[in-house]
């Protein structure tokens, strides 16, 4: 079994395309109720680690343990059934379906029926989750739009619906921010922040942009070339020299 | 709320006209023998075209190897028949068993490669059957299966008419839709819908695509199969020619005529290209020429089919889903 608390375990887990090596022996561990951040300049393997926990990749080496459990390897739809919920850098959503649809079919992939032969007659009541989590992010008002006329920002908000539409225990958010200016980072993080507690998630958080992360989480590790360079505290990692010289480069002097 | 949708669409007061009429149709005057053999197949392959859309309409895969389900329930029926076994539950029967093996092989290779890699795979498995039927003298190489005996529905019951062969079809045609209709608004429908519209997302919410891809390609297939067991008892014969690739390519341009996704659309679609084909062909030998360019006037000028003529007049989008 995990240890006390552990929910994610990744076990020095590397990825290698060919000759280039995208993860190497990354180790580390995310506890109950955390928001645990993956920070890095672009490049640095966030994204190939969080497709190695979300079933896209299979390590090279290495374990990814979800609850005491060996999920590396396994496939993204099964991965997801265990309790892993996904959102993507870039917006992935079913354009050209409504809003509320959008939401309704990932809400109801937890359904008594989704799997099973009622499914072909049967369609679960899943429309009070569905609409409420529209309402928690404030799209209740465009449920009957298209989600591909949604801005930018709103589609981003779906997105987070969508994974939180399946009921996860750990939610990974890849850059959930990317392309909001300023302001609506703030905002948006804020509010994801607001509803994983409410909910009782543990949240994996993928960024480029430390500043989104400081304020966020409970910790912090740092990805350079697909090495772990630092883990800790924000405090700490925003002090930590090696982290600074990563993102700047190295001192001039 | 599925319910709602599944009785307004099957049982709505426009639907109840159109099966009234449909059902009234042999009343009318001009319905000579040979006008109910052709509403027969207007409406077997409109049938036909609306199991297709299942596949190209609502889940996105388009299947160029539909000809060989449509055939192979033509083959088993009319083996069957050719037997002697007279029942038409037993042709219905063997027709399901036959089918469902040989899609349940197509389905398994073929949904494991997505877009054109899936079209070429139904389209390969297709020419294969063919190619079989076409030179196994046993089930009569390139002349088929010719002259079998009508069907029974029951011991003194023969389908035998053209008439009876009519509102068998018409039977056929309803209980499909309502099979289709039911399909379309379930928990699978809107997972098809969200596989045609992101596959890769559907993975992600927990959804195993592969499996459903499996699944809408067996019914679609038995569906299909089980229009093909009906045409021996209208044609008394079953032959190579039902599978070649074309009836695959005329399938699909039923379902693009009547409007993708919408399941009544391709009903009319299909029901339109045969009474096309008929008219056309009756005057001219080249009438694919004429097709064509009616086909191309649909594509360029009503992209959603038949039905689009509703969104044109200002109407609601007909669409899979609400």
């Amino acid at each position: 079994m995990a240890r006390d608390g552990v929910v994610l375990e990744v076990d020095s887990v590397s990825k290698s395309f060919g000759a280039l090596a995208a993860l190497s022996k990354v180790s580390f561990a995310v506890r109950q109720g955390q928001v645990f951040s993956v920070i890095g300049p672009n490049g640095a393997g966030k994204s190939t680690l969080f497709n190695v926990i979300s079933g896209l990749h299979v390590p090279t080496v290495g374990h990814v343990r979800f609850n005491g459990r060996e999920i590396a390897g396994l496939a993204p739809e099964a991965i997801n059934r265990l309790g892993i919920a996904k959102t993507f850098q870039i917006t992935n959503i079913f354009p050209e379906i409504s809003v509320f649809e959008n939401v309704r079919v990932a809400a109801q992939s937890r359904a008594r029926e989704s799997g099973r032969l009622a499914s072909l007659w049967r369609l679960p009541d899943v429309e009070a989750g569905a609409a409420e989590l529209l309402h928690a992010f404030g799209l209740a008002a465009r449920r009957d739009e298209l989600a591909e006329n949604l801005s930018h920002g709103e589609q981003r908000y779906l997105e987070v619906c969508l994974a939180l539409a399946t009921s996860p225990t750990l939610l990974l958010l890849d850059e959930p921010t990317a392309g909001m200016t300023p302001g609506e980072t703030k905002d948006a993080t804020a509010l994801i922040r607001k509803i994983a507690a409410a909910r009782g998630l543990t949240v994996l958080l993928i960024e480029h942009d430390m500043s989104v992360v400081m304020g966020i989480s409970d910790r912090v590790a740092v990805l350079h070339f697909g090495e772990k360079i630092a883990e800790g505290a924000p405090e700490q990692i925003r002090n930590d020299p090696q982290v600074i010289e990563a993102y700047l480069g190295p001192p001039e002097d | 709320m599925n319910r709602a949708l599944v009785t307004r669409a099957v049982i709505g007061p426009p639907a109840v006209i159109v099966w009234c009429l449909l059902a009234l149709l042999p009343a009318a005057p001009v319905m000579s023998k040979f006008y109910l053999l052709l509403a027969f197949d207007a409406l077997l392959f409109g049938t036909i075209a609306m199991s297709l859309d299942l596949l190209m309409g609502y889940t996105g895969l388009v299947s160029f190897g539909h000809a060989a389900f449509f055939g192979l329930g033509a083959y088993a029926s009319a083996i069957v028949l050719e037997r002697g076994i007279l029942s038409l539950w037993v042709c219905l029967a063997f027709a399901v068993v036959v089918v469902s093996l040989y899609a349940l092989v197509v389905s398994f290779f073929a949904t494991a490669r997505r877009g054109i890699y899936f079209a070429l795979l139904t389209l390969i498995f297709a020419e294969v059957v063919y190619t079989f039927f076409r030179y196994t003298q046993t089930f009569g190489g390139s002349d088929g299966i010719q002259g079998v005996p009508s069907p029974r529905l029951f011991a003194e019951v023969a389908i035998d008419t053209p008439l009876r062969n009519y509102y068998l079809v018409l039977v056929y045609l309803g209980l499909a839709y309502l099979a289709c209709r039911v399909l379309v608004t379930s928990h699978f429908g809107r997972v098809l819908v969200a596989i045609r519209e992101n596959e890769d997302r559907a993975r992600f919410l927990g959804y195993n695509v592969q499996r459903y891809k499996m699944a809408v390609c067996m019914i679609s297939a038995l569906l299909t199969g089980l229009g093909g067991a009906l045409y021996p008892g209208r044609s008394a014969f079953a032959t190579p020619d039902l599978m070649l690739w074309t009836v695959s390519g005329e399938f699909i341009i039923m379902v693009m005529i009547g409007g993708l996704g919408t399941l009544a659309g391709p009903i009319v679609g299909g029901a339109f290209f045969v009474l096309l084909q008929e008219k056309v062909s009756s005057y001219v030998d080249w009438y694919f020429i004429v097709i064509g360019l009616v086909l191309i006037f649909i594509v360029l000028f009503m992209p959603r089919g038949l039905l689009g003529i509703r969104e044109l007049l200002g109407g609601r989008r007909w669409r899979a889903t609400a």
